[in-house]
């Protein structure tokens, strides 16, 4: 039933537009992979390709060991939601769940039973008798959800499936996607332009921009380690800051200089055989840009910034503030108190850097995967993490180690 | 008067106000559409009249009502045999033009054709040829063909000629469908000809119906083709035979030429009434997408 899918060098081309680039990709079996990218960076082309619906230019798809590029979709096996449901207007959420087995000859009692079954499950079973205009958005979504269900396929493709739904049944069905995947354990394959979607639901984020395959990681691994800046601005918000700075090495030491700042860097933190001494682009999420305040000791460095615009977002606070000719956005705890003009300092963890090639934008900073990952990402987490966190480094070592191979990686 | 009263006339008060607020310019719209209205009413209003009147002239007059023109009419072969040519005419125009701009305007509308926009132009230009200029090489070939006088063939004709139009009726109706549903139901595990059969054709029926209705009205009506490529008796028209009506039996009788073009335009009062249901969006796509 597991199936894994395999994209191998694949490459769409629309008369002189390329919409996939060589895209390589691994849909491992039974993962839920969310495909990420801004409109137009060929994420439903990719789609598409795997459902049959267009045919790659070159290079091979793969569901388990079939090569399915001249398999039409009727005979690939693979059950989709479009974005738009696509449910059939004719006919009753009955007839529109029954419709793909009818297809496919099933006996009439199964089809029967598999249509009550499914319907139970997405809660649809008083329904049966309506068409689609007489349903509400989420039932539609569901009635799209059940069709596919129904199936069960070797691959599910899903392509924005929630975004004609408002926020609030947005988050429920996201709940209830992943509900069903926990349940079902079906290879999916899930589109969608909204990173909160992709964080929360997939196993595997790829990310795509331009027709290219950027990043593929979990969740935390691309967020923390993203591998160049266009995935470290798309995923994570507010947006990471980007300035400007240079690198140095002096008596075997290396350190970054921005905003009027030197940050010497952690001996733990590998640079990249690509990262040579000059210009580089510093990368600050704006959660490890705190105020000096509410910072944790771990945030060594000070940088001295005029507020240009607060906004409060209940729980927490976006400010925008000026600081050496660089605008950045900083996560501050909610009522600050904190006004446009005034002049604030900003901490910042030199641990948590992020720097990338100014020309390529390819990352140069290889954090070591654990160290990095367990400080605390902003001021509200700093508070439930550190005790559990603190206890889990005393079984292992003692406190005094723990907290030297820390400041060993700030300093 | 209770307070519920009082609320309710209020209330329908409310609801009048805007209705009284007639401006100018409607007015004048309105009023000009009702006098037009009327010029094409007059020459019905006297076919009704002129029906069941003893006496009927040329004239608009309140009849002296008699039914006798009825059965003079009725009584008549010529008459009758005339609606059977129609409907053998009209009925195997409809038939052909339907299927076969389905069978156009599917693919014209769902694959892509290399120069499909030039060709697309190019019908809707032949949609608007007058069929009076093609007549005459028309004639030619039906008489080399041997085809003169025949119902079926006059029928080949009429379908050719309404084709176009149909073609670029049916095809936009076809386009209202929505690709993905196909593209889902492919998915789905379902053939070709499954996603015509349960797909496409129950969800294009109401362009069907249109291009259907359209398509009989026009032939109903035709006169100039069956006119020249049919001569004998038993194989003209209605129009054809009101033609007759006026000129080969010398004088004019009033009474059954009224009788007659009322019964013959009742088929095409029936079929107007029934398409209005359909481009008055009886039937849409609600819920398929979005």
């Amino acid at each position: 039933m597991l199936s894994e899918v395999r994209f191998e060098g694949v490459h769409k081309i629309f008369g002189t537009e390329t919409a996939v680039e060589d895209l390589n990709l691994t849909v491992n079996a039974g993962e839920f992979l969310v495909l990420v990218g801004p409109s137009g960076c060929g994420k439903t082309t990719t789609l598409r390709m795997l459902a049959g619906l267009e045919r790659p230019s070159y290079g091979r798809i793969l569901i388990g060991d079939r090569l399915v590029n001249n398999v039409s979709p009727r005979f690939r096996d693979v059950a989709m939601v479009f974005q738009s449901y696509a449910l059939y207007p004719h006919m009753n959420v009955y007839d529109n769940l029954a419709f793909g087995m009818r297809a496919r000859g099933a006996a009439g009692g199964l089809i029967a039973q598999q249509v009550k079954e499914t319907a139970a499950v997405l809660g649809l079973g008083h329904l049966m008798k309506r068409r689609p205009s007489e349903l509400s958005g989420g039932q539609r979504q569901r009635v799209a959800l059940g069709r596919a269900l129904i199936r069960q396929p070797q691959v599910f493709l899903m392509d924005e499936p929630l975004s004609n739904l408002d926020a609030g049944l947005r988050v429920q069905m996201r709940a209830e996607l992943s509900r069903l995947h926990e349940r079902f354990r079906v290879t999916t394959l899930y589109v969608t332009h909204d990173q909160v979607e992709a964080m929360t639901m997939g196993d595997r984020i790829a990310v795509m921009n331009s027709g290219r395959l950027q990043q593929v990681d979990a969740p935390e691994t691309l967020y923390d380690n993203p591998a160049n800046t266009f995935v470290a601005g798309f995923i994570g918000s507010p947006r990471m800051n980007f300035v400007p700075g240079r690198l140095t090495t002096a008596q075997g030491a290396t350190a970054v200089e921005f905003l009027g700042v030197k940050a010497p860097l952690s001996s733990r933190a590998k640079l990249t055989a690509d990262a040579a001494e000059g210009e580089v682009m510093v990368g600050l999420r704006p959660e490890d840009l705190m105020w000096r305040r509410a910072a944790a000791p771990e945030s060594t460095l000070t940088i001295s910034a005029e507020v240009d615009v607060v906004e409060p977002m209940g729980h927490e606070a976006y400010v925008t503030a000026v600081c050496a000719g660089e605008t950045v956005t900083s996560r501050f705890p909610p009522r600050s108190g904190v006004r446009t003009r005034e002049r604030i300092e900003l901490a910042l963890n030199p641990a948590r850097l992020h720097l990338f090639d100014a020309h390529s934008g390819t990352t140069i900073l290889q954090r070591p995967a654990a160290g990095g990952a367990e400080l605390p990402r902003s001021v509200g987490e700093a508070r439930i993490d550190e005790p559990a966190e603190g206890r889990s480094e005393r079984h292992r070592q003692p406190q005094s180690r723990g907290m030297q191979s820390r400041t060993e990686e700030i300093s | 008067m209770s307070a519920v009263q009082a609320r309710r006339v209020a209330a329908e008060n409310l609801i009048v106000v805007p209705y009284r607020r007639v401006s100018v310019a409607a007015l004048a719209t309105n009023t000009l559409l009702i006098l037009l209205g009327c010029f094409f009413l007059l020459p019905m209003l006297w076919m009704v009249f002129a029906s069941v009147d003893s006496n009927p002239d040329w004239a608009i007059k309140l009849p002296t009502l008699t039914l006798a023109n009825f059965a003079d009419v009725l009584s008549r072969a010529d008459a009758l045999t005339s609606f059977r040519s129609s409907l053998i005419l009209a009925g195997t125009t409809t038939v052909l033009t339907t299927v076969l701009a389905l069978l156009a305007a599917y693919p014209l509308s769902r694959m892509h054709i290399p120069f499909k926009r030039s060709f697309m132009l190019a019908i809707l230009f032949a949609s608007g040829l007058p069929v009076s200029m093609l007549i005459i090489p028309v004639y030619q070939m039906y008489v080399s063909f041997g085809w003169l006088d025949s119902l079926y063939a006059t029928a080949l004709f009429l379908s050719a000629s309404s084709l176009p139009f149909a073609i670029w009726l049916m095809k936009n109706f076809i386009d209202a469908v929505p690709v993905e549903l196909e593209q889902a139901a492919a998915i789905d595990g379902a053939s070709t000809f499954r996603i015509l059969r349960e797909l496409v054709l129950p969800l294009t029926v109401p362009g069907i119906a249109v291009t259907g209705i359209y398509t009989f009205i026009n032939a109903w009506g035709a006169f100039i083709i069956p006119f020249v490529l049919t001569y004998s008796p038993d194989n003209q028209p209605g129009p054809v035979e009101i033609y007759n009506f006026m000129g080969s039996h010398g004088l004019f009788k009033f009474g059954d030429l009224a009788v007659f073009s009322l019964l013959f335009s009742l088929p095409v009062i029936v079929l107007y009434l029934f398409m209005s249901r359909y481009f008055s969006g009886a039937f849409n796509f609600g819920g398929a997408v979005k």
